[in-house]
């Protein structure tokens, strides 16, 4: 489907130029179309017959003078770049002057389509203009949320209940402790140095382990020293001195 | 029931939906409207059928419109100049073309975010984003999760398809059709041209 051409607010401007007289639109076209070169369009007196055509108090002078500009602004651009040389790309911070030429045409093409998008809309805004619905306002209809009163009153007595004591029923009697087994190895180190393998040879793996756990608090607190000349070696326990 | 009631003939499916549109600001969805009055589907379609022609431009006051996916009655846009006396306001300000250009991002590349249609537009364009979100033609509709910051995504609203008279967002035409080849051909080769010339003549 293509459109039929798009009424705009520039349409009544015309412009008086030794090189075209008519619509200012159509010279955009003829400019477009390549069938007016842009050196020979004095950008000074478009922007001159504009001034002189300005209808700053009609209803859509904004507009107007909005179009203007911007499309004034793109056909300086457009001469801009042609009369300019080659653009030295890594010089230029700017994103748009450092697209490739092939993604400035994307880009310019992605734009237009959106730029007759947006007439396409103003026209449909235009031709549904002046529709109004009935005032009245329907009151929120209640939502589709069914909650049920068992699931309402478990997550109550959840919320509201005690926090309950953690089962401890598996955990064995406390047998031996660390204090315990640091008493064992001052004992031990009063003869000097001893090591792992000999303190705990004649314990179980619990007290091992707690003589171990024991040694490493001594010797953090400064009570001995660990001494390991290779790994998984003996490990010598040695009183501080 | 009361006497008053039951001397009430019973009504007519097309008074039943007649009703029901009357006091609705929104369009009203063919299951809502089959859910409000009883009727079925195909019961459904017939009264409209009716409704559309006794709710014809030319023939009454009140149109019947098929907008944003359901039915909504309105005024006569001819008989606009009167409601707005009546209302005692005047009709909304017609949306600056910046204003369609946000639009036209969102109705055909959205949901997208504002730096997108800033993008697009080459302009920024968060004040007309936040004008267009005001006068509930735009929305946000979700998060870019992928992008940094996980900016919001702008769509557009039913409020937009009842003002541009659609009923869905395929009921506009595709963005492709509206630039010809030979438009879009055109812009490429001055592009070329205005790039290449001035290097070409540099080494000619």
């Amino acid at each position: 489907m293509t459109l039929e051409p798009l009424g705009r607010s520039l349409s009544d401007f015309t412009v008086e130029l030794d090189v075209y007289s008519g619509p200012y639109e159509w010279l955009l076209a003829l400019i477009l179309k390549d069938e007016l070169d842009i050196f020979e369009v004095p950008l000074h007196e478009l922007v001159a017959s504009y001034l002189l055509a300005r209808q700053p108090d009609a209803a859509n002078g904004l507009e107007r003078d909005t179009d203007f500009a911007g499309s004034a602004a793109a056909l300086v651009l457009l001469k801009s770049r042609t009369l300019s040389p080659a653009i030295d790309t890594e010089d230029i911070e700017d994103e748009t002057l450092s697209l490739s030429p092939e993604e400035l045409a994307e880009r310019l093409t992605e734009y237009l389509k959106i730029r007759r998008a947006a007439q396409h809309l103003k026209i449909r805004f235009a031709a549904n203009a002046g529709h109004y619905a009935s005032g009245h306002t329907i009151p929120p209809r209640p939502g589709s949320l069914a909650i049920q009163p068992d699931r309402v009153s478990l997550a109550a007595r959840q919320a509201f209940s005690r926090v309950l004591e953690p089962p401890v029923r598996h955990l064995g009697p406390i047998t031996v402790t660390l204090q315990e087994l640091a008493g064992i190895i001052r004992t031990a180190l009063a003869g000097g140095p001893i090591s792992y393998e000999t303190l705990t040879s004649d314990m179980d793996r619990m007290n091992s382990a707690v003589a171990f756990a024991a040694a490493l608090s001594l010797a953090q607190e400064g009570s001995l020293t660990l001494a390991q000349t290779e790994p998984l070696g003996p490990l010598i326990l040695e009183p501080s001195r | 029931m009361s006497d008053q009631e039951r001397k009430l003939p019973s009504p007519r499916p097309a008074h039943l939906v007649e009703a029901v549109l009357l006091v609705s600001a929104s369009p009203l969805s063919s299951s809502d409207l089959c859910s409000a009055t009883g009727l079925s589907e195909p019961e459904l379609e017939s009264v409209l059928a009716c409704l559309r022609e006794r709710y014809a431009p030319e023939a009454s006051g009140i149109v019947l419109r098929d907008v944003a996916g359901g039915y909504l009655l309105s005024t006569n846009p001819a008989c606009s100049a009167a409601v707005e006396r009546f209302r005692r306001e005047a009709r909304p300000a017609p949306l600056s073309g910046a204003a369609h250009e946000v639009l036209a991002c969102a109705l055909y590349l959205g949901p997208l975010s504002r730096g997108a249609v800033s993008r697009v537009r080459g302009v920024n364009s968060d004040a007309v984003i936040r004008s267009l979100i005001e006068r509930g033609l735009l929305v946000e509709v979700g998060t870019d999760r992928d992008a940094p910051g996980s900016p919001a995504l702008l769509g557009v609203t039913d409020e937009f398809l009842a003002a541009t008279g659609a009923s869905s967002p395929d009921d506009f035409p595709s963005v492709d059709s509206l630039v010809t080849q030979e438009e879009l051909a055109r812009v490429r080769e001055r592009l070329a041209s205005s790039t290449t010339a001035p290097h070409e003549a540099e080494h000619s």
